[in-house]
This record gives C-alpha cells, sequence and structure tokens, in this order.
C-alpha cells in the first residue's frame, strides 16, 4: 500500500517534470523530421525500385526505433537517479519518512514509480515501431510481448543501477556512470571482435561483469522481414529475462542497503 | 513513567567527504521528555538542535548513546506511527494541492480511506486553510505552507509532535493560532518537543526547556526552575524610610518606590540583612520572593547570543 502510495506520487511528479517535458516535445519533432523522408520515400516507391526502397525504408525505422530505445535507457537511469535526489535536495523526504515508511519501502516506491513512466514510454515505443513500419508499407513479424518486456527489463537494470549510485552520489554523476557502463557493456559484447589477446582478455572480464544489455536489446527480434527473424525459445526468452531481472533486483537490493545507512538531510 | 524521548550520552560527528574534517555536532547530550509535556530545545543556529531532532526521527544515526522515542529506537516504523513531525521549512510536492497532501500523508500514516476524508476536512479547517485546499501548494505563501505542515503531522492522532521552528515563517496572528494549537495539543495529552527561535513564546507554551550550544546541553528543566534566580530576590515592603534608601542602595540593591509601596530588587546573599533592618526601622516586609528572569535573559547569559564558531 505505501509501496503504491509512493509509486504513483512519483509517477505523478515525474509527468509534470519540466525538463521531462521539454525532452518530450524535443524527442517528438526529431522523430517527427525523420518521419518525413521516410513518407517521401514510400511515395516514390513504385513497382522496379520495390526491393531497393523497401531496403532503406526498413533502414531508417531500425535507426529510429534505435534511437528511441537507447534514449530510454538513457531516461530511465536519469529519471530515477534525480526522483531521489529531487527528494533529498527538496527536503520532501523527511516528511515521508517521518510516517511508518521503512526506507527500503520508500526506494521501492520511486524505482516502482519511474518504471511505471517507463513502461508508458516502453508502451509508445511500440506503437511508434508499428506506426513506422505502417508508414513504410511494412509490417513488424515479431512477438509483439517481446518488444514491451525486453526494454522494460533492460530499462529497469539502468534504473536501479542509477538508483544505487545516486544514494551516495550527484544524481548527473550517477547519470554518467551509467552511461559509461552502457557504452562499456556495448563495446565488449562478443560480436565486437578485438585483436590483441590481452585486450581481448580484459574486454571478456568487463563483459561478464557488465550487464549485457545487448541480449535484453529488442533489436535481436525487431525485424520486419520474415526472412531474417530471429527464432527465440521459451526457455531462451525466460533465461534472458531473469538474467536482466536478477541484475535489476541485485541493484535494488544494493540501493536499499545503501540508502539504509545514508544520513537524510536535505542536501 | 517512561520517557516518551530518552537520549543518553548521545554523541554525533559530521565528517566531511574529502577533507576528512571533523565537526562535532553533539557531544554527550542526555535529555528526557515526559509524557505530556511541551519541551523546547534551544540554541543558536549550528548549535545541534536539528541533528538532535533527526536523530529522534531516524533520519540520523547517532554515532555514540542511547536513544529510545516511545519506547522504540529512533525510526522504527511503530513509534513513527505515534508520531507527528513538522521540519524546519516544510517541503512540499509541487504538484500536489493541499488536499491531496493530505490524501498522500494520509495513506502513508494508514488512516483507513473512509475516516480521511472527514479528517482531512477537519485539519485544513483547524489550520484556516478551507478556502485554498484546492489550490496546489506551490501557489501559497509560506505562512500556509508551514500551516499545511502542521497539519499534516497532525494526521493519525500522533501521541509525540516533533515540531523544528513550526512558528518560523508565520505573521503574528499565524504565530498566536499555533500557539492556541500547541495549547490545545498539551490538554488533550500530547507530548510535544519542539525548536524555536522566539524565546517569548517558548516561555509562555513550554513546561521545561533544554538549552543546547555548540552540541552540549548547558541548562535544562523546567521552565520555574530555569526563570527563577537563585542570585537576587525581590522584597516589597511597606513605608520604607527614606533615610534608609542610601544604605540600601550601597547593598547594591535596586529600588521602586510608588505612593506606598517599595519593591527592592537585592542581592540573596543580603536579603537577611535587609529584611531585619526594614522590621528594625518599623517598615513592614509583605513579600519576599526570588526574582523571575525571562528566558532571553538567561538565554543570552548561556549562550550570549553568538553563532557558533
Amino acid at each position: 500500500m505505501r509501496i503504491r502510495t509512493i509509486a504513483l506520487n512519483t509517477f505523478g511528479s515525474l509527468v509534470r517534470d519540466k525538463l521531462l517535458i521539454v525532452f518530450a516535445i524535443l524527442f517528438t519533432c526529431v522523430i517527427l523530421l525523420m518521419m518525413t523522408p521516410l513518407l517521401g520515400m514510400k511515395a516514390m516507391t513504385t513497382a522496379s525500385n520495390m526491393q531497393q526502397e523497401q531496403s532503406v525504408i526498413l533502414e531508417l525505422v531500425s535507426v529510429i526505433i534505435f534511437m528511441v530505445s537507447g534514449c530510454g535507457s538513457l531516461l530511465a537511469a536519469w529519471l530515477a537517479a534525480n526522483s531521489v535526489a529531487t527528494e533529498l535536495k527538496s527536503g520532501t523526504v523527511l516528511a515521508v519518512m517521518a510516517r511508518p515508511v521503512k526506507r527500503w519501502e520508500f526506494l521501492a516506491g520511486k524505482f516502482v514509480g519511474v518504471m511505471l513512466l517507463m513502461s508508458l514510454y516502453v508502451v509508445m515505443m511500440f506503437f511508434l515501431g508499428y506506426l513506422l513500419a505502417w508508414l513504410g508499407g511494412q509490417k513488424i513479424q515479431s512477438t509483439p510481448w517481446v518488444l514491451l518486456v525486453y526494454p522494460l527489463v533492460r530499462y529497469a537494470i539502468y534504473s536501479a543501477m542509477a538508483m544505487t549510485l545516486v544514494t551516495v552520489l550527484h544524481p548527473l554523476v550517477s547519470w554518467g556512470i551509467v552511461i559509461l557502463v552502457a557504452v562499456g557493456a556495448k563495446i565488449t559484447a562478443p560480436s565486437v571482435s578485438v585483436a590483441k589477446p590481452a585486450l581481448r582478455w580484459i574486454k571478456e572480464i568487463v563483459y561478464v561483469i557488465l550487464p549485457s544489455t545487448g541480449l535484453l536489446s529488442e533489436d535481436r527480434f525487431l525485424t520486419i522481414k520474415d526472412a531474417s527473424l530471429r527464432q527465440a525459445t521459451w526457455l531462451e526468452h525466460l533465461t534472458t529475462l531473469s538474467y536482466g531481472l536478477d541484475y535489476a533486483f541485485v541493484f535494488l537490493l544494493l540501493a536499499m542497503w545503501s540508502f539504509h545507512y545514508r544520513s537524510l538531510k536535505r542536501d | 513513567m517512561t520517557p516518551t524521548i530518552e537520549f543518553q550520552d548521545v554523541s554525533k560527528v559530521y565528517q566531511h567527504r574529502f577533507s576528512g574534517r571533523e565537526v562535532v555536532a553533539l557531544s554527550h547530550v542526555s535529555i528526557e521528555v515526559n509524557p505530556g509535556e511541551v519541551c523546547a530545545f534551544l540554541g543558536p543556529n549550528g548549535a545541534g538542535k536539528t541533528t538532535s531532532i533527526s536523530i529522534v526521527m531516524g533520519f540520523l544515526y547517532a554515532d555514540w548513546g542511547e536513544i529510545r522515542v516511545l519506547g522504540y529506537a529512533p525510526g522504527d516504523v511503530k513509534a513513527k506511527r505515534q508520531i507527528g513531525f513538522v521540519p524546519e521549512n516544510f517541503s512540499f510536492y509541487r504538484h500536489l494541492s493541499a488536499r491531496k497532501l493530505l490524501e498522500f500523508h494520509a495513506k502513508l500514516a494508514g488512516v483507513p480511506e473512509n475516516a480521511a476524508n472527514a479528517l482531512i476536512r477537519e485539519l485544513i479547517g483547524k489550520v484556516k486553510l478551507s478556502d485554498y485546499e484546492g489550490l496546489k501548494i506551490s501557489k501559497y505563501s509560506r505562512g500556509m505552507v508551514q500551516r499545511i505542515g502542521i497539519a499534516q503531522a497532525l494526521l493519525g492522532d500522533p501521541q509525540l509532535l516533533v515540531m523544528d521552528e513550526p512558528t518560523s515563517g508565520l505573521d503574528p496572528a499565524g504565530r498566536k493560532e499555533v500557539r492556541d494549537l500547541i495549547f490545545s495539543l498539551k490538554q488533550s495529552g500530547k507530548t510535544i518537543f519542539l525548536s524555536s527561535h522566539i524565546l517569548s513564546e517558548v516561555e509562555q507554551m513550554c513546561d521545561r526547556a533544554v538549552i543546547i550550544d555548540r552540541g552540549q546541553v548547558v541548562r535544562s528543566g523546567s521552565m520555574k526552575e530555569l526563570l527563577t534566580s537563585e542570585d537576587r530576590v525581590e522584597i516589597v515592603a511597606d513605608r520604607l524610610p527614606e533615610e534608609l534608601e542610601p544604605i540600601v542602595r550601597d547593598w547594591g540593591a535596586a529600588i521602586e518606590r510608588n505612593e506606598t509601596r517599595a519593591r527592592i530588587n537585592v542581592s540573596s546573599a543580603r536579603k537577611r540583612e535587609l529584611a531585619e533592618k526594614l522590621w528594625a526601622a518599623g517598615c513592614d516586609v509583605i513579600s519576599m520572593q526570588p526574582v523571575k528572569g525571562s528566558l532571553e535573559e538567561l538565554y543570552m547569559k548561556l549562550v550570549g547570543g553568538g553563532e557558533p564558531s
């Protein structure tokens, strides 16, 4: 009950956050601008150039979705860090923690609130993907639930990580570290090859330590062409999602532990 | 009788994150607040008042000492169910109206939904914000924010109220309302622990006071004990002969005369001697009482009004 109350209040605060509103407006403008060439290309598609145009359209749709999805990761980390930091900075945490609320409940509420907003983001991203494919005259072949659940689990990892860091660091520093981790996970992925053996060894260690969010990327499944559709078994889905949720849960527990021992005062 | 708040030998040291420099916020502080008491916590800025209150509320952990609040460890949920807290400069969620904020706090306090509505209406009325309950708190004046802060503290019928500068930001009328509210809470048996810089108010409202400076308790006791001066007495005498006046003044006494009576303020060491002199001169000694000082005088004497170094 208390976690739900804090979560809904966090969600309410976040959707009214001025910075977030400006980000949403700018982001929508960029998406709309990127849609213009898509519509132009669709109009120019004829029977003779269909194959070529289709490939360009698919490329463009993929870029837009990749961008939206990547921004979601940054957004999840920022919202998690900022939602906790704002409470500490303004001192609102004091009135809340004076209530019969345990410290872990407060943090869990903040996390659920952030994830509520990210769920909304994922749903919008999902419909955007379908809209873009439809505008390009194509159809997404992937299973819909994958496009909803995978990014959400990835965002949960970044949110939990940012929340852990912000219990001891400034929100901007926490956010920066999460970005570095995300970049690190990307460049240490097995698909990236390294020539030097020593570097390869380091890369493998870093890959094991960092969250393998590439595995949780909906890009793996977000394909439009039947021919390139990546087949995954339920066991593979279960393993990957369990890995992601486990990673997020461990970070959330770390955040709760760190928050339990920190001083609560206006920063 | 178990004290509502019990601090025994509590110390707290802040350590600067990078330089490692240590600042002693509290040093071996012992305080007791008994049930039903209104206890004031006084001291200059930086003396350790907010640190102590934060420890009571479980926001900060003490480095040393024993602390019990309503019989529980500070921050225990069972204790917090019975505590109402008014933070210094109450902060609020900018997107909420007064009613929504109180609904939020009522849910956290575990007030049943069917009882919450009536309670919130009553509290908003109590702090005289009924006309503004739908307005976002970000549009409120500082005094109105402070009043809504007090209203949220009263949710859930707390046994103990912890107030950090409850009258700060309020105009004289607002201050009087808070004072009256504290009096009515005291009458209903609540325990109140408050910090304030307005000593005249404390003198009126509180049963006890604890004066703290540079992290150490410099004086504590009931208001009567604190305000009663052990050094001087006031003797009221009838028909004081004029020839006696210079002699009495030579003893360091101050004389205030009206048509029939004289009030003589003299050092306690001279009281017996003076009384005998007055009787010998044929005066009637009507009363002899210890001089009652003001809290402000005592505070200035102990703390000196200076900021801690």
